[in-house]
Parts: structure tokens; sequence; C-alpha cells
């Protein structure tokens, strides 16, 4: 499989949605990089990874889902709320360590209720995750933290620290966002549970019959999903040294799920994997980044990444035909 | 007799592959025409053409004398052709009435109006159905009539009708050829698309015969008999081989006795069901459908919970068991191979090396717990050739295989997992002739090799050639127990019906 080599870039097997975004990205990129001053600096361009990196983490978490035929509106709650519920820990004396474990507990417990809930409950998985979202952003903000932002303390200078260490010039979170990205791609493609989500994706009733245990790796998936989730929360939190839960009422839900649907992970399951969502994110960095520097309103900026959308998502259909035999449920 | 329909030189290419080859066609005033061929033949393709489903690469069509050519299916039945699909363009959150005049509301509807109206065509039409029941609660063929009821109201002059008798009882056969009989005598054509030829021989009046896409022969029927009707669809002699009855010596005696259903319930599907079940030989399971034995099947192997008070027993190799969920079982060594290949059985957009693997890593002999390619493609060689898949490689996707060869892949992903105990739910169902014979061979190669088999079918001549042992099931019960030596298919049928 082309985990690592690039045969599938070449011409002769077809220009998919996935070619189609690579080609806008790089087309994107050095069109920026000549005509825009200020993109192509090395200050500009640390910025763009940053972007990309939260993105692109919570869009592998958001895949993951996805692949297995689900979705998962929490993630920006518990991105939001667990920063900011550690970081008012830490506040209150909590040593680092123990604050950690007990936010990674909630986490887990966060991401197991959703995957019961769906699995176990059977309740839709919009439903059940925008549900789970808004109840942690309403318990975290009403009953655990005092205010919308949080600080980290000055006195934790290794934490502060962390935010703005950079290995070889890179930033510490391109490090983390390739970590990630290869722990998901090991996940999916070489070991025997990666594949059950796959399969469960496709076939969810084909998938039970075989024996797969289809109920115990939805609640895996939710569970990756919101630690996934939790991880691109720390970044958040360590880069501006505080967490403002208002985060949550921005867009950047739907640009995760903008990214893991314009690379090509199909919401009718089963398809595509996170190299896909990293094309995504890269494609959308790119651009977000560019709006920025040209200082386009955000209601223009929402403009654009709809007609990104609509083209990759057009271009797909109008080049992939689907006719009668190979159409699904849910497909788009 | 007027032609009414005609075409001339008619082809579709789909990426390449063609599924419909310089075809040409007539359909005459009040005929009811067959059209057969295996899977694959290019019968659907054909059909929906002529429905505007599909729009033709190249060739011509004239309907009533004019050259047309249907950019839709709403421009096909306005002009007189309507197509009746399985149950599928009815909304069955809807009455009756409300289906029959979906699409032709007026602004503002009154209900009582239309059901009034509803209930006089209905009549007119001599079937009987409650123009306010809602859709959902019709049986199959009420809802095919409705299907019908519904081109005739827009004045269809060609029906066309894809397997209109899969899914129908003897009795709504019935009900179903007079309606077509009072539809022809008022000059309608019809097209049907079949399976069951034994049905085509003795109802239509003409028969076109496809294969690989191209015509290879219209005939009136009375000038064709069955060997050679087989003869042209496949394109060698093999009807004689293909459902010979087992003769007397042939059938296997019984093994140890493996699973034991005691009283066993689920819902109003299964009630009270006993029987038992035996190694080293095929039982088959008769009984039409809604008779409980899906359900029967899908309880013993886990896919359904039986009741939870009063549900009865099952003992497998002795020990009672009651599985939870499917693996449970799968690891008991029970497989169930479903009816219903497409939602249930296979991974549609994987591909056949995928699909065998998903069988291998789920049945827990696989116990590490990261996959290897090159166990994948080992593994797809190895029972591709074992079970005689054709296609081009392991690489293609089961979507794109014909319905032989994606049964074939449901029986190899359940071979894979080593059964004691393998459950056929209409093993053959949408299956070309050709790999009728190959699943059947399969079937009894596993029963030579000591598992116990058993095969639900509801397709006689299958029950005569595989059957060691026929149970006959009925209102989701087994009611009778029958040896095929001696018995007649007249017996089993009574028991079925009766």
């Amino acid at each position: 499989m082309g985990a690592v080599s690039l045969h599938w870039l070449l011409p002769g097997k077809g220009l998919t949605q996935e070619k189609v975004v690579v080609i806008m990205a790089a087309a994107l990129f050095i069109g920026f990089s000549i005509f825009l001053t200020g993109f192509f600096s090395v200050s500009n361009l640390i910025g763009l990874v940053r972007n990309i990196c939260v993105l692109g983490i919570l869009g592998v978490g958001m895949g993951l889902v996805i692949i297995g035929r689900g979705i998962d509106l929490s993630v920006v709650s518990v991105l939001a709320i667990s920063a900011a519920y550690f970081i008012e820990l830490l506040g209150q004396g909590l040593p680092i360590w123990s604050g950690f474990l007990f936010v990674l507990m909630l986490v887990i417990l966060v991401g197991a209720i959703n995957g019961f809930l769906v699995a176990y409950g059977e309740i839709p998985p919009i439903f059940a995750t925008l549900a789970m979202g808004l109840f942690v952003y309403g318990f975290g903000r009403s009953q655990l933290m005092g205010q919308d932002v949080a600080f980290i303390p000055p006195e934790f200078t290794t934490l502060l620290a962390l935010g703005t260490l950079k290995l070889w010039g890179v930033p510490l979170e391109v490090f983390v966002f390739v970590a990630v990205c290869l722990v998901a791609t090991v996940f999916l493609k070489f070991t025997k549970f990666g594949r059950y989500v796959y399969y469960i994706g496709d076939n969810f009733a084909a998938a039970r019959n075989l024996g797969i245990p289809v109920r115990p790796m939805l609640v895996l998936q939710y569970v990756a999903c919101a630690l996934f989730a939790s991880v691109a929360g720390a970044i958040v939190a360590l880069n501006l040294q505080s967490m403002n839960t208002r985060i949550v009422n921005s867009t950047l839900l739907y640009d995760v799920i903008l990214i893991v649907v314009l690379g090509g992970i199909g919401l009718s399951g089963g398809k595509g994997g996170i190299r896909n969502v990293v094309f995504g994110a890269l494609l959308i960095g790119i651009l977000v980044n560019a709006m920025t520097i040209l200082d386009f309103e955000d209601t223009h900026q929402n403009l654009i990444k709809a007609l990104i959308l609509l083209a990759a998502i057009m271009t797909d259909t109008l080049l992939n035909q689907r006719d009668e035999q190979t159409e699904k449920q849910g497909d788009i | 007799m007027t032609v009414v329909l005609s075409m001339e030189k008619v082809s579709k290419r789909y990426r390449g592959a063609t599924a419909v080859r310089d075809v040409d066609f007539e359909l005459l005033e009040g005929e009811l025409h067959s059209i057969l061929g295996e899977n694959g033949a290019g019968k659907s393709t054909l059909t929906k053409i002529m429905a505007g489903v599909v729009d033709p690469s190249d060739g011509t069509m004239r309907y009533r004398g004019r050259e047309v050519s249907f950019r839709s299916p709403s421009e096909a039945l306005s002009a007189g052709i309507a197509m009746v699909f399985q149950e599928t363009s009815l909304v069955p959150s809807m009455t009756v009435s409300q289906n029959l005049y979906l699409g032709n509301e007026k602004f503002l509807n009154r209900l009582r109006g239309i059901n009034i109206s509803a209930q006089q065509f209905l009549q007119s039409l001599n079937f009987t159905v409650d123009p306010t029941a809602l859709v959902a609660t019709l049986g199959a063929a009420q809802r095919q009539m409705l299907e019908i009821a519904r081109a005739v109201r827009l004045n269809a002059r060609v029906l066309i009708f894809d397997e209109p008798t899969a899914s129908l009882t003897p009795e709504e056969k019935h009900h179903f050829f007079a309606l077509i009989k009072r539809l022809r005598r008022e000059g309608v054509s019809l097209v049907f698309i079949s399976h069951a030829l034994e049905e085509s021989l003795a109802v239509s009046d003409r028969i076109t015969i496809l294969r690989d896409g191209e015509r290879i022969l219209t005939d009136e029927t009375r000038n064709l008999d069955r060997r050679e009707v087989v003869r042209a669809m496949v394109g060698r002699s093999l009807s004689d081989t293909l459902y010979q009855s087992k003769s007397d010596q042939d059938i296997r005696p019984a093994g140890e006795r493996i699973l034991d259903v005691q009283d066993l319930s689920m819902g109003a599907a299964v009630k009270n069901n006993s029987f038992s079940i035996f190694s080293n030989q095929i039982t088959t399971i008769f009984g039409l459908v809604g008779s409980g034995r899906t359900e029967t099947a899908k309880v013993i192997a886990g896919i359904y919970k039986r009741d939870f008070a009063r549900g009865g027993q099952i003992r497998f190799r002795g020990k009672p068991v009651r599985y939870r969920v499917p693996s449970m079982a799968v690891s008991d060594g029970i497989v169930y191979v479903t009816e219903d290949r497409k939602s249930e059985g296979f991974f549609d957009s994987m591909s056949i090396a995928e699909n065998f693997y998903a069988a291998l890593l789920s049945s827990g002999l696989h116990r590490r717990s990261t996959v290897s390619m090159r166990e994948m493609r080992d593994l797809a060689r190895k029972w591709r050739g074992e079970i005689g898949i054709r296609a081009i490689n392991d690489d293609a996707r089961v979507i794109e295989l014909s319905g032989g060869n994606q049964q074939k892949i449901v029986i190899g992903k359940a071979l894979i997992r080593t059964p004691r105990l393998i459950i056929f739910d209409e093993p053959t169902r949408g299956v070309d002739v050709a790999a009728i014979d190959e699943i059947h061979r399969l079937i009894q190669a596993l029963a030579d090799n000591g598992l116990a088999v058993v095969v639900i079918t509801s397709y006689l001549p299958e029950v005569r050639k595989l059957s060691d042992r026929i149970l006959v099931c009925r209102q989701g019960r087994i009611v009778e127990e029958f040896s095929p030596a001696g018995v007649t298919d007249e017996d089993i049928m009574f028991a079925a019906v009766h």
C-alpha cells in the first residue's frame, strides 16, 4: 500500500478528489510564495505550520471516526475544556502529573460516553456527540471554571517554555503532529483493529456478522478521537499560554470536518486514510494563512472555504461518476 | 400485431466495460416478453434503457413509430413506459392512495377525495386493498400490485418488471398473474426479466435471451424448451445436471448430533421451534418467505437474540449456549451465510483480498494484532483458486463482480473461519446458472468432509439435489421432517403451505 510511495500521484489512475486537493494546495503555495509578499517568510511559514498542526491533529481523530462511518461533534469542546480545566487545576495548586492524569481520565471518560451512546445506545452519532459536546462545554464552563479564559500560572516556567520550544528551528507541535499521524497511520494500516475500523465503516452489518467486535471498536474510536482533541488542546494552550473556551463558538469544528471531507475521506465510511487529512489540512491551512495576510474578513474567508469544498466535491463527482451499481447511501 | 417499441443496434458501455452490445429488440402490443440471461448478461441495462433510467451509448429506439430518446424515467413514464421496481419507489410511511397519486398531487390535497377515487380505481383493477392502509403494512405482493396500479393509472402502455415473482408466495403469484392477464387484454405490453425459467416458459409469449451483452435469440415460447433456453443462456448444455435429484444411495447417514434446538422463540417470527442438526450431512430447511427460517438461523448464529424469558434452549455440541453477539458463535464454529449479501454479506467498496482478510482477522485464527499485506495476498490467492472466483485479480472491487462471484466470496469468507456448523441462507439466489452448479458442489464437498451443513431454500429442485434430510418450516417453526428417499415435491410443498 502507498504509505510512503507516491505511485498514486502518477497519471493514469484517474484524477481523484485527493489529487485535485494536492494539486490545488501546491498551486496555491507556489502562487502565494511568488505573488504575496510576506507569505514566504520564516516567521509566516512557522505560523502556517502551527495552524495546520492543530487542525491536522483534530482532523486525524475526526478522520478515524468518519472512516468508521461516525462523526464526532464534541471535539472542540473537549479541546477547550480539557486544556482549560488542566490549567485551572494547576492554578489550584495541583502538581502537574496528578492534574494531567486526572484530566486524561476525564477525556477518556467523555470519549467512552460518546462511544457507549453510539454503540450500545444506538443513538445516531451526530446527535450523541452534539449533546456531549454541549454538555462538556456547559458543565466545564459553569462548574469547573470561574471565567472564559484560563491562563497558565507564571510559576510553571517549564510549561511556558514548551510553548516556544523549537528543535532545529522547527516548533515542537510539528513533531507532535507528525507523531500523531504516524501513530494513526500505523494503527489504521498495520493493525488488526485498524482494519476493523474500515470494515465497520464499509458495512456495519457485514462486519458484525463476521464476528468483528463492532461495539467495542466504536467505543475505541470515540475515545481515540477525544484523546487527539485533548492533544490539540494542549498545543493551543501552550502556544497562547492560555486557553480561551470561547473557541467552542468559533468555526473550528466546521474547519475540521471540512479538511477531512475535502481530503477525500467520504462521509459514507470505509474510505481514505490519514494522508487525506494531511492534504486537506495543508490546503485549508495555506488558504486561511494567505487570506489572513490579505486581511480578508471572516465572512469572506468562509465564502472562499465553501467554494473550495464545493469545487473539490464537484470535481470528484464529475471525474468519478457513480452509477446505481457503485453508489452508497450517504455518499457525497 | 403492431410493434410498440423497437430498439436497433443499442449499446451501452461503462468505462470500458460493455454491458449491452448491438442489441435489436422488438415488443409487440399486448405481448408478454421475457428477457432471460445469466447475471451480467445485460438484461437490467437493456430494460433500463427502455425506461429512460440509463442512456444508451449507441443505437436508436422507436416507440409507437417515432424515434425517441428519454433523458429521464419521468419522460419515459409520460410517454407510457413504466418500470416496476421491487418495492423501491413507494413511500412506506404514506397510505396506499397517497402513493397512488404521488407526484400528481393538487396544490391542496384532500385526503378524503383521493381515498374515494383511489378506491374506485383499485376496484376497477379488481385489486382489493384498503386505500387508507399504510404501505409499510402491506406485503410484497400488494406493494408490487400497487406499483402496477400506479403505472396503469398513468396510462402506461409498456410495463417492465425486474424479477416480478421472486418475493411472492404461490397465492400472491396467482393474483399477480390474474392482473397481468387483464392488462394484456387491454393491449398493455409487458417485459419480464426473470431467473425463474419454468415460469418464463409457462407465461410468456416470446423470449429473448441475452449472453454477455449480446442477443442470442428471440423466438416464440412455443418453439422453445427448457434445455434449449439454458443452452442459449450459458452457451453450453448443463441443464441436465444442474438440478439432478439425488439418488437414494447417495444420501449421507447422520453423524454426531451437533445442534439441538428446543422451543426456540423470538418475537412473532419464531415460535417454539425445535429441531436437531447432525454433522456429516446436508439438512435443507424448506419454507416460504416469512416462515421464520432466516430468523431461526440468525438466532442460532448470534445475530438476533432469542426472547429473554421462554426463549427456549440451544445446545451446541452438548453445551447449552446463548450468544449475545455473532463473534461468540463464530468462535464456537457456527457460521451463517446470509441471503442478503449486499446489505450484510460483504464490504462492497473493498477488494476481494480485503474481504477474505476480514474473515481471517475476525476468526480468532489470527492471533497477532498486526496485519501483513503478504499474508492478505497469499490468503486471497489461495481462496480465489479454491472456490473458483473469476476475476482479473484480487484487487478487483467486490461491487464490480457478478452475483455468482460475489456469492462465492461470501461463502469463502465463511469457510476461512473453519466452521463446524455452516448455515447457507438461499445460497444461489441471484446467482447465474454456471455458478449455481459450482456452489452446489462446494456445499456437497463440505458435508463430505464432515461438516454439519444447513441449506435454507425455497426452491424445490435445490432441495431435491442437495438434501440428506429435509425440514419444512412454516409459521415460525419446523413442522415436518422428510427423508429425501420416497418423498414427492407435492408432499414438501403441502407441508410448507398448510
